[in-house]
């Protein structure tokens, strides 16, 4: 499994935290479009809207 | 035991956990709901009541969705003085129909639900001006008159409110047979002609369509000349997109979910002719 | 899997354009086609718009030709009522009679119907690699169902008869509804019936070549009839549920087209169309587990053992994205009447999701199981074996909160006895959010199960392939995550609008999942090293799941087929036709569970004749005289 590192294990560690952060942006984003194409806030604050 | 063997012992041994399963399970089953014939000259009050009771839990299928928070998709209706609540909503501002008393109000909401729609209750998206409710005096509910009074005496007489509504005479029932027996013959069918089509949606009652005299509406003498068919079936369907120089916004917008496809196409198809 | 791919050649990757091309063509006549026939020469596409859209500004207006209504529309005639005596009683039950007659012919028009369309999948596969293997597995799947579409015309033959001598009314007002309909179906069932004898029995002589691709187009037209055949069926069904196309009392009023397009026909088209596939491909699977188990020869094992496989890997994948098309039909089922949804999820039929649960969750073990065992076939697999006791562990746990019951119709007894209308430990876990987050964590994970089998016998030679792992990590983690706060916050905290909403988000998260590894995994192992796969080396014990999966999906069509029919309640055609035969109720599920049994059962002793006749045509009894010879 020699082949499967091309990177450093430094850049590996970039490579996850920057995918995390890419991927989390993206499903906030994805969250937010379909709430609102439902009409419906996303609420991040926590507070229940009733 | 032999390969055959053992592989239909496990697949019909897996066809039997799935059978004890439903087994298992309470066993319901859902009544279709009975035609009782009413002795109208023996029946007291409190059977009526008793009447309107079982007709909300039963036949009017009300339990569906008016339960008890937090389990209801509609406002409660069993935890809450009913009468008490109307007046409260007949004096709320928004209210806009015509029922004067409690009893009117609660048979108001049976057979036009969308005429006050409780906040937060309404369809969705609609921010509460459509309610999700069926009309109950229609398919596939269809409670007689006599059967939504049973309901509102009980809504009445269920928290110690006086009983307004009056047991059905002999010649309120003679009614409602004749009604029901009728009802094979004379329910509304779709217009076969554009003029019963103009007369059944009562368009002439605001519009002239042999002058251009205006009424509450345009006249439409020749509105075949003003209009092209798609700007005639969009101004039915969506009157108030675009309006006449001069004419507030008054006519019905509920036609697109009224009219059939067929009765549409006859009214466009006969004011399209009119072009003078 | 494919362990000698000569590729593509020029002129081969030319003849596959040229095909799709064809095919492209075809479809887009055969649309022209229906679409002209259904106009009958009236403006159809503004008459079969919605009210609503008609009108919008800034859009062409359709050309409108004039109303001259009176001349298309027929005599209004509504819908029959009939009374109790009209119905014939022949001493049993008429429901149960035609309930086993509907159940069995749609059970072999699912499997008649989905078989031949990955048959033609497999067999371009074939085309495409170059690998023969494909092409003989597709011709033996077509070879053990061929005696499945003469049963399925045979009962369906049986049923229309039931139909018709049972409830007479009934079918009178859809002969009336439908009209001509009928010759269409006639026609198109002669049209498949010939696409299917010149594409079983010319397989080998349209072999190589162009004759191949004549043998293709076959293959498609035998798809296209079939799968006409299926979706007017459906628009009976859908007219039953929600009419379209009449007035309140049942008189026509709209034309052919507008009776079948009613609100539910698509959802349920596309809803039977996926299932189709998923119950087509667990039941060859099952053929497949039994060749496998009965032989020793290791070439034939490893023959069976794909040929297994790929009928799992068939009805796992159709199997995935059932939810969202069933999510879909019951949002029109609610959008259409909100009695009928409320009938059906939270009504007297809502116990049988219970057993829905337990069928699903039978299916995704099993289904797993399969594929978790089918890692031993290459080494390597150790580099993600250790990931199977978590997804096993999710599984399970998942399985439990959905079996959970939840808000039910309670009587007043079983409220008292049970201190409130919820449990207070089970009341949190048996609401909807709950069962959301654990279907939808129960597809991811299957999904991850399927993805590392996949894995299991390639390296990624791409230099971004850490990268691609740390990016499809990120997007499991992300997702699980927000299926469950969005199950967890939207579901307990705030009222009922966002727990709808906010199962979209559940699901968009399921399908993002989904799409991700799919074109994740295709990009980085694109020219991957394969490790070597040894088919055939699989346990004996992994075959019972290639079982369990064609009896659970059977079981399962079964109840659907219960509670599809069931939220009419009353009604033959809801809110248009009563039904006032001696049985208008809806039984229970245990009455329903019996009956499903039944047919559950007649399927497979069906199915085992069919298998049978299968194996008789490659059977051949040497002459008694050598036998003799031989033994003497």
């Amino acid at each position: 499994m020699s082949e499967e590192k091309k990177m450093g294990p430094g850049a590996t560690l970039v490579a996850t935290v920057i995918a995390f952060l890419v991927v989390t942006a993206v499903f906030y984003g994805l969250d937010h479009f379909i709430m609102s194409i439902q009409g419906l806030p996303l609420n991040m604050d926590l507070t229940p809207a009733s | 035991m032999n390969l055959f063997n053992k592989v239909m012992v496990f697949s019909v041994g897996l066809t039997l956990v799935f059978t004890l399963v439903a087994n298992l399970l309470p066993q319901v089953e859902g009544e279709a709901p009975v035609e009782k014939q009413v002795d109208i000259a023996s029946l007291t009050m409190d059977d009526f009541v008793a009447m309107g009771e079982s007709l909300f839990a039963n036949k009017g299928t009300c339990t569906l969705c008016h339960k008890p928070p937090p389990l209801g998709r509609a406002p409660d209706i069993e935890g809450v003085d009913m009468v008490a609540v109307s007046v409260k909503r007949l004096a709320d501002p928004r209210y806009q129909g015509g029922a004067t008393d409690a009893a009117g109000y609660i048979l108001e909401s049976m057979v036009d639900p969308g005429n006050f729609v409780v906040a937060g209750w309404g369809k969705k998206g609609s921010n509460d001006t459509e309610s999700p409710m069926p009309a109950i005096d229609k398919a596939p509910i269809q409670l007689s008159a006599m059967e939504m009074d049973a309901i509102i005496a009980w809504l009445q007489a269920k928290d110690g409110n006086e009983v307004t509504v009056s047991l059905p005479s002999p010649e309120a029932a003679a009614q409602v047979a004749d009604a029901s027996g009728a009802e094979s013959g004379s329910a509304p069918m779709a217009a076969a002609t554009a003029e019963e089509a103009l007369t059944k949606y009562a368009c002439t009652g605001c519009h002239s369509l042999d002058s251009n005299e205006a009424l509450v509406g345009p006249g439409l003498l020749n509105v075949g000349g003003r209009m092209t068919p798609e700007q005639i079936r969009q101004s039915i369907v969506d009157p108030n997109a675009v309006l006449s120089e001069g004419f507030a916004a008054a006519m019905p917008t509920d036609f697109a979910t009224k009219m059939t496809v067929s009765e549409l196409e006859l009214i466009v198809g006969r004011l399209a002719e009119k072009k003078q | 899997m494919i362990d000698k791919n000569p590729g593509l050649s020029f002129w081969n990757r030319y003849k596959v354009s040229i095909w799709i091309f064809f095919l492209l063509m075809l479809t887009a006549g055969v649309i022209g086609a229906s679409q002209g026939f259904s106009a009958e020469g009236s403006g159809v596409s503004e008459r079969i718009a919605p009210i609503g859209r008609v009108h919008i500004a800034g859009q062409p207006f359709v050309e409108f030709e004039g109303a001259s209504g009176e001349s298309q529309e027929p005599e209004l005639v509504a819908a029959p009522r009939p009374t109790r005596k009209d119905y014939p009683d022949i001493g049993v039950s008429s429901r149960a009679l035609v309930w086993i007659l509907a159940q069995m012919h749609l059970f072999f028009g699912a499997l008649v119907l989905a078989v031949p369309l990955f048959v033609l999948v497999i067999e371009l596969t074939g085309v495409i690699t170059g690998d023969d293997r494909y092409d003989d597995m597709a011709h033996e799947f077509m070879k053990i169902s061929l005696v499945g579409f003469s049963i399925t015309a045979i009962i369906g033959g049986s049923l229309a008869l039931a139909l018709f001598a049972l409830y007479p009314d009934l079918m009178a007002y859809l002969m009336h509804v439908f009209g001509a309909q009928w010759l269409v179906y006639a026609g198109l069932f002669f049209l498949e019936s010939f696409f299917l004898y010149t594409y079983y029995y010319g397989w080998n002589a349209f072999r190589y070549g162009n004759k191949k691709w004549l043998h293709l187009t076959l293959g498609l037209m035998l798809n296209a009839s079939g799968l006409t055949i299926m979706v007017l069926a459906n628009s009976w069904a859908t007219f039953m549920m929600a009419p379209s196309g009449v007035n309140e009392v049942g008189a026509v009023v709209g034309n052919i087209w507008e009776v079948m397009k009613g609100p539910l026909w698509n959802p349920i088209n596309l809803h039977r169309f996926i299932a189709n596939i998923a119950f087509g491909g667990a039941v060859v699977g099952a053929y497949a587990a039994f060749k496998f188990l009965s032989t020793r020869d290791p070439k034939l094992r490893a023959h069976y053992d794909w040929m297994g496989y790929t009928s799992n890997f068939i009805a796992i994948l159709a199997f995935l994205p059932l939810p969202f098309a069933g999510y879909w039909l019951m949002a029109e089922i609610y959008a259409y009447s909100q009695q009928m949804g409320i009938t059906a999820m939270g009504g007297i039929l809502a116990w049988l999701f219970i057993v829905q649960a337990v069928l699903i969750g039978t299916i995704l073990l099993a289904g797993n199981f399969y594929l978790w065992s089918g890692m031993s076939r290459t080494e390597g697999s150790v580099r993600y074996q250790w990931l199977i006791k978590y997804i096993a562990v999710v599984l399970v746990i998942s399985f439990l909160i959905w079996v959970t019951p939840h808000t039910l119709i309670l009587s007043a007894r079983e409220m008292a006895a049970m201190g409130g209308s919820h449990h207070h430990i089970l009341g949190p876990l048996g609401i909807m959010p709950a069962k959301n987050v654990a279907v939808n964590l129960m597809l991811v994970v299957t999904f991850l199960s399927f993805q590392i089998y996949r894995r299991s016998d390639k390296v990624a030679t791409v230099s971004w392939a850490p990268a691609g792992n740390a990016l499809m990590v990120a997007i499991y983690a992300v997702a699980i995550v927000n299926i469950i706060f969005a199950g967890v916050y939207y579901g307990y905290f705030t009222n009922t609008v966002y727990k709808v909403g906010s199962s979209v988000m559940q699901v968009a998260s399921t399908l993002v999942v989904i799409i991700a590894g799919i074109v994740i995994d295709s990009l980085m192992f694109r020219n991957a090293r394969t490790l070597p796969s040894h088919w055939g080396k699989i346990s004996d014990r992994s075959q019972y799941a290639l079982f369990a999966l064609p009896i659970a999906f059977t079981w399962l069509m079964g109840l659907m087929g219960y509670v599809r029919s069931s939220v009419k309640t009353h009604w033959h055609v809801y809110t248009v036709m009563k039904d006032n035969s001696p049985e208008n109720y809806i039984p229970t599920i245990g009455y329903a569970g019996n009956m499903i049994t039944l047919v559950t059962l007649l399927f497979l002793v069906c199915v085992l004749f069919m298998f049978w006749v299968a194996n008789l045509s490659s059977t051949r009894q040497s002459r008694p005289e050598e036998l003799e010879g031989s033994v003497g």
